[in-house]
């Protein structure tokens, strides 16, 4: 006779029958609440409110403490007594299944260690029950990290490994999965033997021991190249044979697994797995696994992505194999879960990170206005995965070049996200923006009429330092070869003011932007130095400080070629110049000139000295003046020891510098 | 006077495998946004013709030896306003690219009968006789050689 109603199954009514100190009605209530939760996020989270997890810990906890009480005559006592810990530890199980909340709650109500203790019970039953918990509870970032190096630890994850029920050694397997991290850890796993036992059930275990196996193998090699080549050294007959043969297994979560596991090993390992024959197999097994309906398939792209990240030689093999054309196929299917969703435009924004071919076939198959979609969605990850998906394709100098994206279709949205409410969104959206903006047409006034302008200087004021130097980094790509008018307009909403005390930002990388946004500014025609002489010279004062205090290479780089450019003016210009290369010093400190020319860096070591070839050219009257200050402050000799500079770019500007020299009659 | 300082222009080569980057040197005349003035010859037969041209480097990636720009053609005949084209360009680099074009019909003799019109060209013949060129050093080399291909016709809106 079916349950009277609903009332019987109200979580306060259950809650109250996990009470009652009859095991009869303890245990339907058990099973009840586990069949009302399993599955049902919902429904865990109204338990838990209720209190529910620590009710059912406490029959646990009881429950075992009866276990040892109870001296195996009664059969029957001992039968309740088990199934009441089947049920218990099956309900945690449960509650700690895919929800974090409810792991975390299982913890609190100290079940861990009751948990444990049923690993050793002599009822399989309830061996199994335990090991299932603990298994959904090592599933998630919240379990108690394992300490590996303590050798009575190492011993118990062994006899979980070596244990015949699947549940127990998968439950070792999650361990390891869940709390390898350290190079010492993963070495001293491998000291212990685990490897082997990991590599005999790949071989010969059922599928969930095959499963866990790849996973903890993968946490064991990852960026440990020395416990990888003992694993695959060149003695053993098959090195990683018997990964590599799960990559046939019928059962496609296998095949991911295997891949996977593979990946991390040719990352740590870089000369291991190179054969083309490798390459193209992995590259057509994740494609084809696209095609799962159900979380396989929502986790290939990520893998994929893994696989072919800032690997030309992979892009390419996948380019052939049409990778493009199938990622292209799911996208057009619409209604994607995020996750999924997510990956397909990360994949497609990884393939063509580097290759222009990649990029034109992205092109031709019309795939960018299904990225442009996917810009206003609900999910964030998406959002930001289509950002860093037109980043990539916005490298397209040719494309650039034709006008091809500066217009509504991608500047608008894009524009939209700047006030997102993900910080990671505006970064990437202004990651995109940044190519977009690098346009060789006269259509940059779209960007401007769309106040994406104003906007960025908005964003160059952000409490965020990432939205700030990414913002500046636009700005920067905006206004290059901008024509003046342009120029004009973005200096008077920027103001010298704000553009000095971005140069001065405690963030290096806003400096870095600040500084390379001015030598934009002052590139080109030669009223554009001006901008550096506005409100006092705030703009100049500013980068003769920053470069005196600064010991980043690339921001000596951008500042020296921002007054370089200064220094292409007229005498005004180049005077203003030397006053901030050679302030009046007090002390007779070596001035950051000198320093800058003998730095490692080729490129600063570059742009100094042609900051020196434009103060120094002939066709100016003060350049003699200039030169006898720079060969008095230890400049010149400088530059005479750089004519064998090894870098050609250097040697040659040198050379330049001496000409100009040689000319006024030196020695 | 001035002093000569005095180089050795000849580069230097590489023997069996590549070992280091045999590669022209980054170079900051050659990058993005650099701009050049000269002239086109486009002389025929029938007569005599040079444009003059602005040139301006809108991508330059040296990984694969490739760049590409805009030319400005100032005077040519028939035309009201400047024609600007869109260029790219292929960076002999011994690595993707070497002095034989390799395509397009271009035998090594056209290739070799243009390259020796650049006097910066002849301490190289040799070597490019043997392989195209393909184990030189061009690490140290004061001058990059490059072959420029005309696209499309920019329109100016």
């Amino acid at each position: 006779m079916p349950s009277a109603t609903v009332n019987n199954h109200r979580p306060s009514e259950l809650l109250s029958r996990l009470a009652s100190s009859e095991p009869e009605v303890k245990l339907r209530a058990l099973r009840e609440v586990k069949n009302q939760i399993i599955g049902n996020r919902t429904k865990k989270l109204s338990f838990l409110k209720l209190g529910a997890v620590p009710a059912v810990a406490g029959i646990l906890a009881d429950s075992a403490d009866d276990v040892i009480d109870c001296n195996n005559n009664d059969c029957n006592v001992n039968n309740n007594i088990n199934s009441i810990l089947v049920q218990s530890a099956a309900a945690l199980g449960s509650f700690a299944c895919g929800f974090d909340a409810g792991v975390q709650a299982v913890l609190d109500a100290g079940a861990f260690p009751n948990l444990l203790r049923l690993l050793s019970n002599s009822n399989e039953k309830v061996v199994d029950a335990g090991a299932r918990a603990l298994r959904m509870i090592y599933q998630s970032k919240l379990a108690p990290k394992y300490d590996f190096l303590q050798q009575k630890n190492m011993e118990f994850l062994i006899s979980l490994l070596n244990s015949e029920n699947e549940n127990v050694s998968g439950l070792g397997a999650s361990i390891i999965t869940n709390s390898c991290e350290t190079s010492l850890e993963q070495k001293a796993l491998f000291d212990a033997g685990i490897l082997r036992r990991l590599n005999s059930l790949l071989e010969c275990g059922s599928l969930s021991q095959k499963d866990a196996s790849l996973e903890s193998l993968a946490s064991i090699f990852k960026n440990n190249s020395e416990v990888v080549s003992k694993f695959a050294g060149p003695e053993i007959e098959r090195p990683l044979g018997s990964i590599i043969d799960l990559l046939k297994d019928r059962y496609p979560r296998t095949r991911l697994l295997a891949c996977m596991c593979l990946i991390v090993i040719r990352s740590t390992s870089p000369n291991l797995l190179q054969d083309i024959g490798i390459k193209s197999k992995l590259i057509h097994i994740l494609i084809e696994l696209l095609d799962d309906p159900g979380q396989v398939g929502d986790e290939a792209p990520f893998a994929f992505s893994s696989l072919i990240a800032q690997k030309e030689d992979l892009q390419k093999l996948a380019l052939e194999a049409n990778a493009i054309d199938k990622l292209h196929h799911h996208l057009q299917k619409g209604s994607l879960h995020p996750r999924r969703y997510e990956g397909i435009l990360l994949a497609l924004a990884d393939m063509c990170s580097k290759l222009e071919s990649c990029r034109s076939k992205f092109l031709s198959l019309q795939v960018l206005n299904l990225v442009t979609d996917a810009l206003t969605v609900d999910s964030a990850d998406v959002r930001t995965a289509a950002c860093i998906c037109l980043k990539s394709v916005t490298r397209s100098i040719k494309n650039l070049s034709a006008g091809y994206f500066i217009n509504e279709m991608v500047v608008v949205p894009l524009v939209q996200l700047f006030l997102d409410p993900s910080t990671s969104v505006q970064v990437a959206a202004l990651g995109a923006i940044s190519n977009v903006v690098v346009d060789f047409t006269t259509h940059k006034c779209i960007f401007v009429q769309c106040g994406g302008m104003k906007q960025l200087v908005q964003l160059a004021t952000s409490m965020e330092s990432a939205v700030r130097s990414n913002a500046l980094w636009a700005l920067k790509n905006f206004v290059f070869l901008a024509d003046n008018r342009l120029k004009e307009s973005v200096f008077s909403e920027l103001t010298a003011s704000l553009l000095s005390s971005l140069i001065c930002d405690p963030e290096p990388s806003v400096q870095e932007q600040a500084l390379a946004l001015v030598r934009n500014l002052v590139d080109g025609c030669i009223n554009s130095v001006e901008f550096m002489f506005a409100e006092d010279g705030l703009i100049l004062g500013a980068i003769g400080r920053q470069l005196q205090s600064t010991v980043k290479a690339e921001i000596g780089i951008q500042g020296m070629y921002a007054l370089c450019n200064v220094a292409s003016g007229n005498e005004f210009h180049k005077e203003a110049v030397m006053h901030q290369l050679f302030p009046q010093m007090v002390d007779k400190n070596q001035s950051f000139m000198i320093n800058f020319l003998q730095s490692n860096d080729s490129q600063l070591r570059t742009a100094t000295v042609w900051t020196i070839v434009n103060l120094t050219c002939r066709s100016s009257p003060g350049a003699f003046g200039r030169l006898v200050k720079l060969r008095n402050a230890g400049i010149v000799s400088q530059i005479k020891n750089m004519v064998n500079d090894p870098c050609v770019d250097v040697k040659l500007r040198v050379r330049t510098v001496l000409g100009q020299s040689m000319a006024f009659g030196d020695n | 006077m001035p002093v000569r300082v005095a180089e050795n222009s000849a580069p230097s080569q590489v023997s069996g495998t590549n070992s280091g980057n045999t590669s022209p040197p980054a170079c900051t005349l050659l990058s993005v946004g650099q701009a050049f003035s000269g002239t086109q010859n486009v002389s025929s037969l029938q007569k005599e013709e040079a444009w003059r041209v602005n040139v301006r480097i809108q991508g330059c990636d040296l990984e694969h030896g490739y760049l590409c720009g805009t030319m400005e053609a100032l005077n040519v005949p028939m035309a009201d306003t400047p024609v600007v084209t869109f260029w790219e360009g292929e960076i002999v680099d011994t690595k993707n690219y070497t002095f034989y074009t390799g395509k397009w019909e271009a035998s090594s003799e056209d290739d070799k009968r243009h390259w020796t019109k650049f006097p910066s060209f002849s301490p190289l013949l040799n070597q490019v006789e043997v392989d195209g060129g393909k184990s030189l050093d061009l690490s140290n080399y004061p001058y990059i050689f490059m072959r420029w291909f005309y696209q499309w016709l920019l329109l100016r809106s």
